[in-house]
């Protein structure tokens, strides 16, 4: 009977906590992301080996926020986190010009995994306070974004230190969930 | 025996499915008719707060049965930058819907020069293009005849698709579904540019 009213009080009141991965390659920005996110302060990272997981609340939506690390040889374990994902936030460095292939490849490898089918994909085309840093249209045509053709995607300018364009991404992404 | 099940299980529930491209500046009204779209035509759509939208830098995509038909829309950011990005969907459309703002005159020009621009691709010189002159809702606003003076002279290239212009307000939904139900008539008698594949539904 109580299991009864807790899980009729919970599906009234209570709310699914959403999913969501933060991946990239290494040096994007990814856990500096995070951090700036949950407790809203510049934190000084290391190279994640492994994950950060927390759980935050923006706008009355519960976040559980994966960042997994981004070096080459921990790229393949980012599939074990797929399942039940609801959106992708996918860190670029707008400044590493280099690896934008590297990035893309990635990406468009991520994007064909079943488990991901339905998550919305947000691309932050990060380290915008850095000048000559590609445009948010310069990276989205760098990683093929126009290739997407059956899932919801949207491109921010970001500069996780310089905390631009984190809000308007975060906003964006609640509604977009939210109307899943 | 198999196969006869399955083709009459296939006949009576797949569908067939074009790709509908909304274009058009930005601030245009392009997600608040997509999702305007969505709500009027998809029974369980919770949809979202038509003043909550903001610019899309990306895409936004929906889904809806009509007329035995499917429609998958696409929603591009219409920002200048951003329409470099339009024609990597050329190929795959079906059907064009271009919005205006009929409230900005300030802006015509520049919305029909990137329709002329949209217009040359060879891509999409037989899909059919419907115009809609949108914000009706807002006083003093160009009226549909306004628009069909900048917009008419296509002619042209009118003769080898089905070509029309609207009005319509995406806010209030006035002459959404009859935009939507003229174009799935254009899609589906197309010849040039049949079904992208079945879907089942």
């Amino acid at each position: 009977m109580g299991g009864l009213f807790s899980s009729i009080f919970s599906s009234l009141f209570g709310q699914k906590e959403r999913r969501i991965l933060i991946l990239g390659l290494d040096g994007a920005g990814k856990t500096t992301i995070l951090y700036k996110l949950q407790v809203g302060e510049i934190v000084t990272t290391i190279p994640t080996i492994g994950f950060n997981v927390e759980t935050l609340t923006y706008k009355n939506l519960k976040f559980q926020v994966w960042d997994l690390g981004g070096q080459t040889s921990i790229r393949p374990y980012w599939r074990c986190y797929y399942s039940n994902t609801d959106a992708i936030i996918y860190v670029v460095d707008s400044m590493d010009r280099e690896r934008m292939s590297v990035s893309k490849q990635e990406l468009v490898g991520m994007l064909e995994e079943d488990e991901l089918k339905k998550a919305i994909l947000v691309v932050f085309a990060n380290k915008q306070d850095i000048e000559g840093a590609l445009t948010e249209t310069e990276v989205a045509k760098e990683l093929g974004l126009a290739c997407i053709k059956d899932r919801k995607w949207q491109i921010f300018k970001t500069s996780a230190v310089k905390s631009i364009g984190l809000d308007t991404a975060m906003d964006w992404l609640v509604n977009a969930i939210q109307s899943q | 025996m198999y196969s006869l099940l399955s083709g009459l299980w296939k006949y009576t529930f797949q569908k067939d499915e074009f790709c509908i491209l909304i274009l058009g500046l930005d601030n245009a009204g392009k997600t608040t008719f997509l999702e305007q779209t969505k709500t009027k035509f998809n029974k369980n759509n919770k949809g979202i707060n038509l003043n909550k939208i903001t610019a899309t830098v990306g895409l936004n995509i929906g889904k809806i049965d009509i007329s035995g038909s499917r429609l998958m829309f696409w929603d591009l950011g219409g920002q200048e930058e951003l329409q470099s990005l339009w024609d990597k969907y050329y190929a795959e459309s079906h059907g064009i819907i271009y919005l205006i703002d009929s409230a900005d005159k300030g802006r015509l020009e520049e919305s029909k020069k990137a329709y002329d621009k949209m217009l040359s691709s060879e891509h999409l010189s037989t899909v059919p293009l419907l115009i809609l002159a949108n914000k009706q809702d807002i006083p003093d606003c160009l009226t549909v005849l306004d628009v069909k003076q900048v917009f008419h002279d296509e002619s042209a290239s009118v003769e080898t698709r089905d070509c029309m212009i609207r009005s319509a307000s995406a806010l209030t939904g006035q002459g959404v579904n009859e935009g939507i139900e003229w174009m799935v008539k254009s899609v589906q008698r197309n010849p040039y540019r049949p079904p992208r594949e079945k879907a089942i539904t």
